[in-house]
């Protein structure tokens, strides 16, 4: 249910450490903010564009990951059209389509194990201080993972009750039950957690 | 933190993601179609108040962040976040802990039906919305340069859907609290 959004490959941000590539996204943003330069994001754009056409994605595939993104800045774009001046519409789009571009070919060429590695070494000053446990975030990005089919599987079975009793399917009749029967679990899983000593306590 | 709060924040954004799987309902007067997913900032503060709440969403947008897409429409990756509505997700944290701040302030247990009504609107309405709007705004207008004003005009078509969503959140979360109560157990 929950496919990542890598993809398998061995193209050259595929074999870049996923800190390079943050740090390349962050520093890509702040140079592009930084400059007004239209030729500058226009060669940002056609770079990063290069970059994720590359990773192995099909054109289709490549297109339907950023076209919702794509379709809010066309419009905001057509939108600035009528109130600031041409050329600075044409660097404001460029840039964050360049932005978008680029997260989208980091996103598609790291595993969430890297992403997670990563991460754990980021927390690492915040354990320092006291203020969470790096292990508490796997733990609980895992119990996620392990959980969201069987709630969508309970949200199917109170779709098929509200059928059977000839109710519509509103948001307010589903909601309020999905809830209460997910979180009423709790109890049982710290439960368990706490049983096998998962979080050493 | 003990377990039972972690495995609550996870279980929620859990929720969270189902809430995105959910068709988006097209209501005949409101322009833009309903998502349930974009109510789950106003179900999280109001059901596990603050602290719990904004940690959910945290854990959320790491999900997002990391390329799962969970957000609804199948989106997610560093793609989404670095678009103009990314101030708008990002956002999310802080309106679930206003939303969840208002909520743990004004609704208690033993007040009449209607009181508590009126504290989980307040709070979806204000974090919910206020909030979200006071922070995904401004990121909109930076990253576009549409000027703040234009953005603001816009986002009113947003605002009948919203309040909507803010009432189905509010009857929900008192059924929630009726049923299951987490508010009061602060974390």
């Amino acid at each position: 249910m929950l496919t990542s959004l890598h993809i398998e490959g061995d193209s050259l941000l595929h074999r870049l450490p996923v800190r390079v590539k943050l740090i390349a996204l962050v520093a890509l943003s702040i140079v592009l903010f930084l400059s007004g330069s239209l030729v500058l994001q226009a060669i940002a754009f056609v770079l990063a564009a290069g970059l994720y056409l590359s990773v192995g994605l099909s054109l289709k595939e490549a297109i339907a990951r950023v076209g919702f993104v794509f379709l809010t800045i066309f419009f905001l774009a057509a939108v600035n059209l009528f109130l600031l001046p041409v050329g600075e519409v044409a660097t404001l789009t460029l840039r964050l389509m360049a932005l978008v571009l680029f997260a989208a070919a980091v996103t598609a060429t790291t595993t969430i194990s890297a992403f997670m590695d990563e991460i754990t070494i980021l927390l690492t000053p915040f354990e320092r201080l006291g203020w969470l446990r790096a292990a508490d975030v796997s733990l609980a990005l895992g119990l996620v993972l392990r959980f969201v089919p069987d709630i969508f599987a309970r949200y199917e079975a109170i779709r098929e009750a509200h059928r059977a009793r000839g109710l519509p399917i509103r948001p307010l009749t589903i909601i309020g039950p999905l809830i209460i029967l997910t979180l009423k679990d709790a109890d049982t899983i710290a439960a368990a957690i706490d049983a096998r000593g998962f979080r050493r306590q | 933190m003990n377990t039972r709060d972690l495995v609550l924040i996870a279980l929620f954004a859990a929720i969270v993601v189902v809430l995105g799987l959910i068709p988006p309902i097209t209501l005949g007067f409101i322009p833009v179609p309903i998502t349930a997913q974009s109510m789950g900032v106003m179900l999280a503060g109001c059901i596990l108040g603050a602290k719990r709440g904004a940690l959910a969403f945290l854990l959320f947008l790491l999900l997002v962040a990391i390329g799962l897409p969970v957000l609804s429409g199948g989106r997610g990756g560093l793609a989404v976040l670095a678009g103009p509505s990314g101030g708008f997700i990002i956002g999310w944290v802080v309106a679930t802990f206003v939303t969840g701040l208002i909520a743990q302030r004004t609704v208690r247990e033993g007040q009449a039906e209607t009181r508590q009504f009126i504290g989980f609107f307040l709070a979806s309405v204000l974090g919910g919305i206020v909030v979200l709007y006071a922070i995904g705004m401004p990121w909109v207008s930076a990253v576009t340069g549409t000027p703040l004003l234009t953005v603001a005009t816009g986002s009113l078509a947003f605002i009948p859907g919203d309040l909507l969503k803010a009432a189905i959140a509010t009857l929900a979360a008192r059924a929630v609290y009726a049923g299951y109560p987490l508010l009061p157990a602060r974390a």
